[in-house]
C-alpha cells in the first residue's frame, strides 16, 4: 500500500523529513542538555527497535533517532511517553509525542550543577523557560550558559541568555593579595585594581563573571544573594544575514527574561510575514522589518525590569550580508 | 595593659645628611641608646610604610647613621620629603649586631660589597683601631667607581689596615682595582687563616663564594661570621616574613655564625 | 560538674553569657561560598544558638579574631600617630580541640617569640575565653589523633556537644556553673567528647636532614600549586602578616596603618626592597610551610606547629594534600637514612 503521509503535521510532531523514503527520525527534547540515565537508555531502546541502531546528537542538545519507518510513528510516540514524563516538557496529548517542533530546544551548558565558574543553575532555568514557551511552532531558539564565558554559545540564539554575580567586597576581608586582580586581567576583563591596599571593581566595566569570587583566598569576594543575567538577542546562523545576538539588558532578573520570551510570541503572531516558508521566519528578520521600538514595545509588555537592570536604547548588529553580496574582500 | 606598644615608633632629629652617589644617602640621626653595628632601625614614614635599614654608624649618645639606597616607597619618601633638621620615626634597634670583640685580636678579613658595606663600616672602623690593624684585611668592593660609599672612610681605612678596594667595572682610564670581591681572597697574605676570623656581607652570590674562598683558604666554618638580609617587616620576631628554617633573622640575626647560617636553606 | 540541657536551655544559657561576653562562633554562611549557590562556615559573633554551626567543620578558623585579616594599627593625621581602637569587649570563642591547641601556637609566636610582646595581639588575647565543641566523631580529612590535638589542652571554661536530641556540657569555670544549672535538665558526669581515630594519618618525620631541601619530592607542587595560599589563611596556626601604609585619596594628609594577614605561599611575601625575591616556585613554597608546620617551629618550639585540623586539605582547589604530603615527607626521610647508612 502506498503511503498517504501528513508531511506538515508529521514535522509538527517533532519528526524530521528524511531523504531516505518511507522513513522518518524522532527528534528527542532535552531541555538544558541533561537527561536521566533511565530515558537515555529509553532512547537507545527505541534506537534499536525502530531505528537504524544509531542515535545523532545535535547541536542544540536533543537527540535524533533516525531510520524510523513512517509507519512505525504512533508506537514511537508511545515509547516517547516515558522521555517527555521524565523530562517534564509541556504536552498536549499523551501517548502522543511532541506537540510542536518549531521553538526549539532550550540550550543550557552545565552551570552552576557541576562547573565552579557558573553563576546559575542553567539547567532548571532551561526547563523552566521550556515550561514557559513549549509548545509553540514559531522558530524561536533560546539558550542558557552559567558565565561571560558562553559555552553554550547562545549569541547565535535569539534569545541568549548569560550568567551573572554580582561580585559583593568585605574590605575587613581582604588582605590585599591581589590575586581577584591578578586573575580578572587574565581570566576576564580587567575590572578591579588596587587602591591603598583594598580593590576598587570598575563597575561599568565588570562583567558579572565572579572569577574574582572563584580566586579569593579569604571570602572577601562572595556572590551577590541575586542571580542576574545578561540577555543577548536576535542572534543567528542562516543564509542571508548571520550575525551575533547583541547586548540588550544587562543586570536583568530571571522573570522577565521570561515573561520577555513569552511576550515576543504575541510579537511574533502580530508581525510575522505571512508568506513564510512553512510559517518560520527568525525573529530577527521581523525586527528589522518592524523596526527595534516595535519589538520593545510588544517585548517589555507588562515587565517591571529591577532597579540594578541595564537596558540599551538600541541595538545594532553586524554579521555579512550575502544577501547583499558575496564577495570576498 | 601596662607594657609599652613596640610597634609605635619613636621621633628622631635628622642631625646631616651625607650624599653618597644620587641614590644613596647617609642619614645621621639622633639616637642615644645602646647600639651595635650590624643591628637595625625600622624607619617609620606615616602612610608610607617602613623599612629595616641597617646601622651603618655609630656616635654613642649622640647618634646613628642609616645609609640608605632609595629604592622604594618608604625610602623614596624618605629621600623627597626629609632634610636636615626634620623629624622622622624609627623603631630599633633590632636585631643581634656584630659582636666587635670576636675580630680584634688577630688576623681578621672583612668582606664587604656594595651596600653591605653599611652594617660592617662599624665593624671595619673598631679594626682600623687595634693596635694590630695591619693584620686587618678589608675587601669592600662596588658595582663601579660611581657606587662608592663612604669615600671618607675609605681613605682612612687604606691608611689604618689592608685595604683592597675594587670595583666590578670601570671607564677606560680607571686606576683602581678591577675585579669581584671573590678575586682577592686567595691572595690575602695571612699568616694562620685556620685561626684567622672573617665578616663577609654583601649581595647572596656574592657572600656565597667569598665564603667558598674563605673556606678554601683554610678558614673554619665557626670562624667566619655573615649578616643575612630579609624582609625584615616588624623587627619583633612576629611578622613571619624573615623565617628561614627554624631562624628568624630580625631576632637570631641578621649576623650569623657561618656553621648555623650555612643549614639555613631557602 | 556537668549539665544536661535542651535546646532551649542552652539557649538560655548562651542568652545570659550573652550580657557579659560575646560569643564568637562558626557560622553557616548561606551563599557565600566560592562556587554559586554554596555556603562557607566562618566564624562571626553570634547571639542564639540558631545562628552556631556544630555540625560541620568550619572552613576557616576563629583565628581571624586574634590576629584579624585586615586590622587598622594606628591613624594618622598631620604630624599625630594615634593608636587605632579595638572593640575589647569580653568574648568566648567556641571551638574545637584542635582549635584550642592552636591558640597556644598563636601565643607562641605573638607573645614568646623573641622578647617584646606583640601590643596589638595580647589586647585582643586579654579578653579571650574559650568554650570546647566537643568531638564524637572525626570530620574529613582530620588528623587530629596523628597530631597529638585530639584530647583539648586546658583553657576552657566549658564544653558543649550534640547529644539524644540535646546538649551535654561540662562546665570548668565554677563561677559559670550557676547559669548552666539554673537551664539544664539534670546534671551528669559529663566528659567532653574527643576523637579517638581519623581516616587520614600522618606520619611525622622526627629529624628532617638538610638534604630534604633539594629534594624531588617538592617538584610536584611547583606543577599542581596555584600558589593561592588558601591553605594558610584556613590554617588556625598560621600567623604572617604584612603592614600596609596607606593615605586616603581623598585627604593626602591623613591615612593609617594596618597589617593584613600575609602568606608564605602567595607571590610578593619574600620581596625585599630592590626586588629580590626568595622561593619563587609552588615545590620551594610547599616546603617552606610544610617543614615549618611539622619541623621548623618544632625545633625552636619543642612541638609541631600543625594541630591536624585538615582544614588546609579541605580548601585546596588543586586536591593538593598536606597530609599526603608529610607522610611523603616521613618516606623521603626515611629513604634518605637509609641512603646515608648504606654509604657508610
Amino acid at each position: 500500500m502506498s503511503l498517504d503521509v501528513n508531511v506538515k503535521a508529521l514535522m509538527k510532531n517533532a519528526f524530521r523529513q528524511s531523504k531516505v523514503r518511507g522513513e522518518t527520525a524522532s527528534r528527542v527534547r532535552v531541555p538544558g542538555g541533561l537527561i536521566n540515565a533511565e530515558s537515555m537508555a529509553r532512547v537507545v531502546e527505541i534506537a534499536q527497535e525502530f531505528g537504524n541502531g544509531t542515535i545523532f546528537l545535535t547541536n542544540r542538545q536533543g537527540m535524533e533517532i533516525p531510520g524510523i519507518p513512517l509507519e512505525k510513528v504512533p508506537e514511537v510516540n508511545e515509547r516517547l511517553q516515558a522521555i517527555i514524563d521524565d523530562s517534564g516538557v509541556n504536552q498536549e496529548e499523551r501517548g502522543k509525542g511532541y506537540p510542536a517542533a518549531g521553538t526549539r530546544n532550550v540550550v543550557g551548558c552545565p552551570g552552576s550543577r557541576l562547573c565552579p565558574f557558573g553563576c546559575y543553575d542553567t539547567t532548571a532555568l532551561a526547563r523552566r523557560m521550556d515550561k514557559a514557551v513549549f509548545p509553540n511552532n514559531r522558530h524561536v531558539k533560546i539558550a542558557f550558559t552559567g558565565c561571560s564565558n558562553d559555552c553554550a554559545h547562545v549569541a547565535l540564539n535569539d534569545f541568549g541568555i548569560i550568567g551573572m554575580t554580582e561580585p559583593q567586597y568585605d574590605r575587613d576581608r581582604c588582605i590585599g593579595c591581589e590575586q581577584c586582580v591578578k586573575w580578572c586581567r587574565s581570566r576576564s576583563v580587567g575590572a578591579l585594581s588596587v587602591v591603598n591596599g583594598k580593590i576598587v571593581r570598575d563597575e561599568d566595566l565588570c562583567i558579572g563573571c565572579g572569577v574574582c569570587v572563584n580566586y579569593c583566598p579569604t571570602r572577601a569576594w562572595t556572590r551577590s544573594p541575586e542571580h542576574y543575567f545578561r540577555l543577548k538577542i536576535m542572534g543567528r546562523t542562516g543564509k542571508q544575514n548571520p550575525r551575533l545576538a547583541e547586548d540588550w539588558l544587562k543586570w536583568v532578573d530571571e522573570d522577565s527574561i521570561i515573561k520577555i520570551a513569552q511576550n515576543t510570541y504575541a510579537y511574533i503572531d502580530e508581525h510575522i510575514d505571512p508568506g513564510a516558508p512553512g510559517g518560520k521566519e527568525h525573529i530577527g528578520y521581523i525586527v528589522d522589518r518592524t523596526g527595534f521600538e516595535e519589538f520593545v514595545k510588544w517585548a517589555l509588555d507588562g515587565v517591571e525590569l529591577g532597579p540594578k537592570c541595564e537596558r540599551a536604547s538600541r541595538v545594532y548588529w553586524g554579521g555579512k550580508r550575502y544577501d547583499r553580496s558575496n564577495e570576498l574582500k | 595593659m601596662s607594657n609599652a606598644n613596640p610597634y609605635v615608633p619613636f621621633a628622631s632629629k635628622v642631625l646631616a645628611i651625607v650624599e653618597h652617589t644620587e641614590r644613596e644617602h647617609t642619614f645621621v640621626m639622633a639616637y642615644e641608646g645602646d647600639v651595635k653595628p650590624g643591628q637595625f632601625f625600622e624607619v617609620s614614614i606615616p602612610k608610607y610604610g617602613e623599612a629595616p635599614i641597617s646601622v651603618s654608624g655609630i656616635c654613642p649618645d649622640v647618634s646613628v647613621d642609616l645609609t640608605i639606597r632609595n629604592v622604594g616607597r618608604v625610602t623614596g619618601e624618605l629621600f623627597a620629603s626629609f632634610a636636615v633638621g626634620d623629624t622622622v620615626l624609627l623603631r630599633g634597634p633590632y636585631g643581634n649586631g656584630f659582636d666587635v670583640s670576636l675580630y680584634e685580636d688577630g688576623e681578621c678579613v672583612v668582606v664587604a660589597g656594595g651596600t653591605g658595606v653599611s652594617p660592617v663600616r662599624g665593624v671595619i672602623d673598631a679594626l682600623s683601631h687595634t693596635a694590630d690593624a695591619k693584620d686587618k684585611h678589608v675587601i669592600v668592593g662596588f658595582r663601579s667607581p660611581g657606587d662608592m660609599l663612604f669615600r671618607d672612610d675609605l681613605v682612612r681605612w687604606a691608611d689604618a689596615l689592608d685595604l683592597i678596594l675594587t670595583v666590578d667595572g670601570a671607564p677606560e682610564g680607571y686606576e683602581g682595582n678591577i675585579g669581584l670581591v671573590t678575586k682577592y681572597i686567595p691572595d690575602l697574605p695571612l699568616r694562620d687563616p685556620a685561626t684567622a676570623t672573617a665578616v663577609v656581607v654583601g649581595p647572596p652570590a656574592m657572600m656565597r663564594f667569598s665564603v667558598m674562598g674563605l673556606l678554601q683558604k683554610g678558614f673554619a666554618e665557626e670562624n667566619i661570621w655573615v649578616s643575612q638580609e630579609r624582609r625584615m617587616c616588624c623587627g619583633l620576631g612576629k611578622c613571619g616574613h624573615c623565617r628561614i628554617g627554624e631562624k628568624y633573622v630580625c631576632l637570631d640575626g641578621p649576623v650569623f655564625n657561618y656553621s648555623v647560617s650555612k643549614d639555613m636553606l631557602d | 560538674m556537668g549539665y544536661v540541657l535542651s535546646r532551649e536551655g542552652l539557649d538560655q544559657v548562651l542568652q545570659g553569657l550573652g550580657t557579659e561576653y560575646r560569643l564568637y562562633a562558626p557560622v553557616l554562611k548561606m551563599g557565600e561560598g566560592r562556587f554559586a549557590d554554596t555556603d562557607v562556615v566562618r566564624y562571626d559573633f553570634v547571639t542564639s544558638l540558631d545562628q552556631i554551626e556544630l555540625s560541620k567543620k568550619s572552613d576557616y578558623a576563629f583565628k581571624e579574631l586574634l590576629t584579624p585579616l585586615s586590622e587598622t594599627l594606628f591613624f594618622f593625621t598631620e604630624g599625630e600617630v594615634k593608636v587605632a581602637d579595638k572593640d575589647v569587649r569580653d568574648v568566648i570563642v567556641l571551638l574545637r580541640a584542635c582549635d584550642l591547641h592552636a591558640v597556644k601556637r598563636l601565643d607562641q609566636m605573638y607573645l614568646a617569640n623573641g622578647t617584646e610582646k606583640d601590643w596589638f595581639y595580647q589586647r585582643i588575647r586579654d579578653h579571650v575565653r574559650f568554650a570546647l565543641i566537643g568531638c564524637p566523631s572525626s570530620f574529613e580529612n582530620c588528623f587530629c589523633a596523628s597530631m597529638g590535638t585530639n584530647v583539648a589542652p586546658e583553657g576552657w571554661v566549658f564544653s558543649l556537644e550534640e547529644a539524644d536530641g540535646g546538649y551535654r556540657c561540662a562546665v570548668a569555670d565554677g563561677t559559670l556553673a550557676g547559669l548552666f544549672a539554673e537551664h539544664a535538665d539534670a546534671e551528669a558526669d559529663v566528659e567532653p567528647a574527643h576523637v579517638v581515630e581519623n581516616d587520614t594519618k600522618v606520619r611525622v618525620p622526627e629529624n628532617v636532614p638538610t638534604a630534604i631541601y633539594k629534594h624531588q619530592m617538592w617538584d610536584e607542587y611547583t606543577v599542581r600549586c596555584l600558589k593561592c595560599g588558601r591553605c594558610t589563611i584556613a590554617c588556625p596556626t598560621c600567623t604572617c602578616y604584612t603592614m600596609q601604609d596607606v593615605f586616603y585619596t581623598d585627604n593626602g594628609r591623613v591615612g593609617e596603618r594596618r597589617r593584613v594577614a600575609a602568606s608564605c605561599m602567595i607571590d610578593g611575601y619574600t620581596d625585599v626592597a630592590g626586588g629580590g625575591q626568595y622561593r619563587r616556585t609552588g615545590g620551594e613554597r610547599m616546603r617552606f610551610k610544610v617543614l615549618h608546620k611539622v619541623h621548623d617551629f618544632r625545633a625552636r618550639f619543642g612541638y609541631d606547629m600543625c594541630v591536624g585540623c585538615g582544614r588546609c586539605d579541605d580548601i585546596c582547589p588543586e586536591y593538593i594534600s598536606f597530609a599526603a604530603c608529610v607522610n611523603k615527607l616521613a618516606d623521603a626521610v626515611d629513604a634518605l637514612g637509609k641512603e646515608v647508612d648504606g654509604d657508610e
